[in-house]
């Protein structure tokens, strides 16, 4: 008798045979020993007898009964509206508070729109002053920078770098390069965990 | 309820998403997909068919009441099991449970009981095999599955009866990769010591 090449099956090529996916020295193992042969047969009837055990369904009206003790909670768009809508016609009070609140709000709305047709001079004579103060104020800022600027002492320094070109690039290849290497340092520090974690509760 | 058009083709995430948005329509759906497999493993995990039906029921309401907790890169699928499975090993640690009847549940203390809650053996589809035989195997290998430890039940039935992978059924029951494995082949291998009788026959 020939003897049977390699070792006996281990569970996972078991697996991996009913997978249909057995690797080929297992295979050619399983081909020639008869003991692996019988356990791959009786798993593989075992796994067939499983898989057709029957089906089984609860007593008719399970999801009835289920649903009687489960609360469905109302639409998530219209829970707002819908307590609102509520609170409004709850008493009469409320509902004519309300109706004022509404009538205000309509009055007021109509009122500035009528205005503003009437007086549409007036509107862009404001409108341009308004844009001329603005202006006014943000050139007093720039010029109040400025000068906060010039007056501080490292200022002379950075203003002698700034003319000679050969001492400008080094200064400003250094900076890119502390840029670039704090930009990786927060990307690194920043990076989500790989592996998602279960969360079911029960 | 009838699978409609409009629920064919519309994954579980979706149809939690319309039940988050308050359509029963969409709870009733995730019942109907789930109630049968979800009763099939909880009445194989405890053999009591009354006892069973409870737990599903609990199963089903913990999962909806909790709809909104659900996170849908997960598989609705998997929560629903992990949820299921917890119930019937609570309540497997509770009450230490008799062997197998599969006259009905031993608990049952009258003949219209135990007859209520039997073990109604048949195919899941047309079996060319012989009803008696069939009824004969399917009884036996139910038999030999009530009598396996429940953490190696849980395993066996949701790789061989429900067809997870070993991944899932590792995170759903927060066992490692490898002990779900060799729960596995630990209860393949003692199906087939207790059906050997009937391999040699």
């Amino acid at each position: 008798m020939m003897p049977v090449p390699g070792s006996h099956l281990t569970p996972d090529d078991i697996d991996a045979h009913l997978a249909g996916g057995l690797a080929p020295a297992p295979r050619e193992h399983l081909m020639q020993c008869p003991a692996c042969q019988e356990r791959a047969d009786t798993e593989r009837e075992i796994v067939a007898l499983l898989g057709a055990l029957p089906l089984m369904s609860p007593a008719p009206g399970f999801a009835d009964r289920v649903m009687a003790r489960v609360a469905i909670p109302e639409p998530l768009a219209t829970r707002p509206l819908a307590s609102i809508r509520r609170r409004i016609f709850a008493t009469r009070r409320s509902t004519a508070i309300a109706a004022g609140l509404l009538a205000l709000l309509v009055g007021s709305m109509a009122g500035s729109v009528v205005w503003t047709l009437g007086n549409q001079e007036t509107l862009a004579a404001v409108g341009s002053w308004l844009a001329a103060q603005a202006n006014q104020a943000a050139w007093i800022g720039v010029r109040g920078v400025a000068s906060t600027f010039i007056e501080q002492p490292w200022f002379a320094t950075l203003k002698t770098l700034a003319a000679d070109p050969g001492r400008l690039g080094f200064a400003s290849a250094l900076a890119m390069l502390a840029y670039v290497a704090g930009v990786l340092a927060l990307r690194r520090l920043l990076a989500l965990p790989a592996q998602q974690v279960a969360h079911a509760h029960a | 309820m009838a699978e409609t058009p409009e629920w064919v083709g519309l994954s579980d995430q979706e149809v939690v998403l319309m039940a988050r948005a308050g359509r029963e329509v969409a709870y009733r759906e995730l019942i109907r997909r789930y109630e049968r497999p979800i009763f099939a493993l909880l009445f194989r995990m405890v053999r009591d068919r009354e006892l069973a039906e409870d737990l599903s029921q609990d199963t089903f309401i913990k999962a909806l009441k909790a709809i909104e907790s659900y996170r849908p890169e997960f598989k609705f699928s998997s929560w629903i099991f992990k949820i299921a499975n917890n119930a019937a090993i609570d309540h497997l640690r509770r009450r230490e449970l008799d062997t197998l009847s599969l006259d009905g549940s031993p608990h049952a203390e009258t003949p219209e009981a135990m007859q209520a809650t039997a073990l109604q053996i048949g195919a899941r589809q047309e079996s060319p095999l012989d009803t008696v035989e069939a009824k004969e195997l399917g009884g036996a290998i139910e038999s030999a599955i009530g009598r396996l430890r429940p953490e190696y039940r849980s395993c066996i039935l949701l790789r061989h009866v429900e067809g997870r992978p070993y991944e899932e059924i590792a995170e759903l029951l927060d066992l490692p990769l490898g002990t779900v494995k060799t729960y596995i082949h630990r209860a393949r291998n003692e199906l087939r010591h207790a059906l050997a009788h009937l391999r040699e026959e």
